[in-house]
């Protein structure tokens, strides 16, 4: 049987150890939401609980890369020429944003596409439409990218928001 | 030459800038947006032209194009200009097959700014030279042991499997003469594009997890060819570069070998 997702839950030290430092401390809120659901989410996997875990990791990384991009508008802006912000942005837009423009600094975290797929699962049709035990690797895979992901941010310094 | 170099650096920034002013103007008209090409460019230039292809049904073509100030943003009606040519890509297909050259002025000095390729078919890709993935990449699902033991006919799992988009993408480098066993680069979809895994990609997904765990699945890939996963070795072999769309700045790959598994088509009479 594949390994529990409470098993994997214990092994990945960002998850229970967060460090958020990443986020400046103009962001209180964002940082109080990330952290309410990494917790909701580490209580998740150790009950178990696939589908939950899914939708919640998705949430948790749109929030996590939400946060990280807004706080690195400048930088961004710096190697593209102008960048603005964009709240209302999809999921598949902050992943492609952040592979585009973090890709050559934090080579371990590239995001694939099928995370957007994974925190589609909400949708039933999307569900319907996928394999019968997509949320069992879905679950799984989808700890260990935001685990991955935490990891590579916390060596990040949050810039003061101008 | 310092003043040359200098030059470049000018140009290059201007150029940037131009193109993340188009890209914005792109992103507001993203609903049913399959591809926005910049063409005739030119970074001194103050007006600009870009081609928007859409997914929507019928031979939909603007009769004349669009064209405002790139800092509309601001209010400001003054250069740079864009100029935007919009039409379906149902047209598109049709003007290229039937009157390719009328539509040469979009393939001089281009610069593709955005596609999705869900909304494209092979001929427009092929046209702009976008390459999503690398060639003999075969692509398909990961089949956890467990799901196999359920599955017990191939035709069970290719029906549970073949309608889905597919999770991962795998690249033959060595075959043995039988065609039983062979190794090749794990790929994955990144900002829709087939790249090779690295090893420290390959740490986040159940299929490494389950062999590091000694419970090995199975890849069942398009068209129904279904492999046990036998081993993963990380190899350092900069030959692979040419065969890849992106290359690892280490050259290494995590490599991965598969058996060849022979499962009934049909359950049993």
């Amino acid at each position: 049987m594949t390994a529990t997702l409470k098993s994997i839950c214990d092994q990945c030290t960002s998850l229970n150890n967060p460090r958020l430092d990443f986020i400046p401390v103009e962001l209180a809120r964002h940082r109080d939401m990330i952290l309410r659901d990494i917790r909701e989410l580490v209580a998740a996997a150790s009950a178990e609980l696939e589908k939950t875990v899914a939708i919640l990791a998705g949430s948790v990384l749109e929030g996590i890369l939400y946060t990280f991009i807004k706080s690195q508008e400048n930088y961004i802006a710096e190697r593209r020429g102008v960048f603005v912000f964009d709240p209302n942005h999809s999921l598949q837009n902050y992943v492609s944003i952040f592979n585009k423009w973090f890709r050559d600094v934090l080579p371990n975290v590239v995001i694939p596409d099928i995370v957007v797929d994974y925190r589609d699962l909400v949708h039933i049709n999307r569900e319907l439409n996928s394999a019968p035990e997509v949320c069992t690797s879905a679950s799984r895979d989808m700890l260990r990218i935001v685990d991955a992901l935490l990891g590579e941010l916390g060596q990040f310094a949050a810039p003061a928001i101008k | 030459m310092g003043g040359l170099a200098q030059l470049d650096l000018a140009t290059k920034g201007g150029e940037a800038r131009l193109r993340a002013l188009l890209e914005d103007v792109v992103e507001y008209h993203k609903d049913r947006l399959a591809l926005a090409v910049w063409y005739g460019k030119s970074a001194n230039d103050a007006d600009h032209k870009v081609l928007e292809l859409f997914d929507t049904p019928g031979k939909y073509e603007m009769v004349r194009p669009q064209r405002f100030s790139l800092l509309w943003k601001t209010g400001s009606q003054g250069p740079p200009f864009v100029e935007i040519y919009a039409m379906s890509v149902e047209h598109f297909c049709e003007r290229h097959r039937s009157d390719a050259a009328s539509l040469s002025q979009f393939f001089q000095n281009f610069e593709v700014l955005y596609f999705n390729k869900v909304l494209l078919n092979g001929e427009v890709l092929q046209a702009f030279n976008l390459i999503t993935e690398p060639s003999g990449l075969t692509k398909g699902w990961y089949i956890s042991a467990d799901e196999y033991a359920k599955a017990n006919t191939l035709r069970n799992l290719l029906s549970s499997h073949d309608h889905l988009k597919p999770q991962l993408g795998f690249l033959k480098t060595e075959e043995s003469s039988d065609f039983e066993n062979c190794r090749g680069i794990l790929h994955v979809e990144v900002n829709q594009r087939w790249l090779p895994l690295s090893q420290a990609g390959l740490r986040s997904y159940t299929f490494f997890n389950d062999w590091q765990d000694d419970r090995p699945g199975y890849l069942l890939f398009q068209g129904g060819s279904l492999y046990r996963l036998l081993k993963f070795e990380v190899r350092t072999v900069p030959e692979y570069a040419a065969r890849v769309l992106e290359r690892p700045r280490d050259d290494s790959y995590p490599e991965v070998y598969l058996r060849s598994v022979h499962i009934p088509e049909q359950p049993a009479a």
